[in-house]
């Protein structure tokens, strides 16, 4: 007898095939992951949004509308999807949906994804140094989703598969001040 | 230990005893003697010298014998009368009082007997009570010390209790305050270091440090 975990499993698997079949069509495969990942964040962030688009007591085409709104310009695919799972009340998936969307991608084009965020832009020598790296280790091809964080003040910060390597300063920082702080 | 005394109620009987004996010689001595006295006035009245003053002076007072005669008589007759009525009558009453006046000393006698032992016994328990006293006293004393001693005790270490634990807050306030310095001077180290590296680092530098960092990384594929 499948639980809910195993039918939302089965529902998110759906929708990340779904929406990669559409991305592959439009060509826009890797854009669809960054505007997911971004739509994600802004779920995170603004409360509003996330009760406005989660309150059962506006209709569903209404909360349709205000999302497409609220992501105009990103990838029709993307909206598409996002607006059957508002109907379908399926919005809390959208964290699975996007984990499961890069696998797909990475299954599909033989690829794997690693996050790269640092507080200045990358160079080609260093994006050929992390995927020369990291492309030994997994054997396959490696795509980089770049993100600027002046906040990690210098360093790198790497993830992939749920795994983090956090080599920034600001990391380093921290360490030092626990250190110095628990220091008797 | 007490002396032997007289009883006073012997001594009473025999002098009333005596007293009696003396009264009895004393009147028949009196009535002899009167008619003796009585005869020699008679013949002193005889003398001529005296003749004078017999129809004066003490010749009045002394009776003639015709009437001394009859008068003796009726003072036999009294006195035998008075002797055999009267006078048993009054010793009747005199032995009465007599008795009266013994078994008054008599019981007074019992009364001083029976309150000397009254007072033997209160002056020993009088005694006992002292001593009881004595002794609630000595062990009210012995109480109250040893309650001073307790509270004394008790105090003592309440006092070590609370100034150990006095110090103990001390202790960990100290610790709290150090280790709040402690990370204060972390928090604001961090901060000027962070703001120096990240204001003093160029992008050539940023990308030098990044590139030793990817060479030390380790491994993203968990499986």
């Amino acid at each position: 007898m499948p639980t809910d975990r195993v039918q939302a499993r089965k529902a998110s698997v759906i929708y990340a095939k779904t929406l990669l079949q559409a991305a592959r069509t439009s060509d826009t495969v890797f854009e669809v992951a960054d505007q997911l990942t971004e739509v994600l964040a802004s779920f995170r962030a603004a409360v509003q949004l996330r009760e406005v688009l989660f309150d059962a007591s506006l209709d569903a085409a209404q909360r349709r509308a205000l999302a497409e709104e609220a992501f105009a310009g990103f990838d029709v695919a993307l909206l598409g999807v996002l607006g059957v799972m508002i109907e379908r009340e399926d919005l809390g998936l959208l964290a699975k949906v996007s984990e499961l969307y890069e696998r797909e991608v990475e299954d599909a084009l033989g690829i794997v994804i690693i996050e790269v965020t640092t507080a200045v832009a990358l160079d080609e020598g260093l994006r050929e140094a992390i995927r020369a790296k990291y492309a030994a280790q997994f054997g396959a091809k490696i795509a980089l989703r770049e993100r600027l964080d002046a906040a990690l003040i210098g360093g790198i910060v790497l993830s992939a598969h749920g795994k983090r390597i956090d080599a920034s300063i600001a990391s380093q920082l921290e360490r030092t001040r626990v250190t110095l702080s628990n220091r008797r | 230990m007490r002396k032997p005394t007289t009883s006073p109620v012997r001594t009473w009987g025999a002098s009333l005893g005596a007293l009696r004996a003396a009264l009895s010689a004393a009147v028949l001595a009196v009535f002899l003697a009167t008619p003796v006295l009585a005869f020699a006035s008679e013949e002193l009245a005889a003398e001529p010298i005296a003749a004078a003053d017999e129809a004066s002076g003490i010749g009045l007072l002394i009776p003639k014998l015709g009437e001394w005669i009859p008068m003796l008589l009726g003072f036999i007759i009294l006195w035998i009368v008075l002797a055999k009525f009267g006078w048993p009558a009054f010793m009747g009453m005199i032995d009465k009082r007599a008795a009266t006046i013994r078994d008054s000393l008599e019981k007074a006698e019992l009364a001083k007997l029976e309150s000397e032992r009254l007072l033997a016994e209160q002056k020993a328990e009088l005694e006992e009570a002292r001593h009881l006293a004595a002794q609630i006293v000595a062990d009210a004393k012995a109480a109250a010390e040893q309650t001073r001693a307790q509270i004394t005790t008790q105090a003592r270490e309440e006092a070590q209790a609370m100034l150990a634990k006095a110090s103990e807050a001390i202790e960990i306030e100290k610790k709290a305050a150090i280790a709040q310095l402690q990370s204060s001077v972390a928090d604001l180290s961090v901060a000027i270091a962070g703001r120096v590296i990240g204001t003093e680092l160029s992008e050539t530098q940023h990308r030098a440090v990044i590139e030793r960092y990817l060479a030390e990384a380790g491994s993203l594929n968990a499986n």
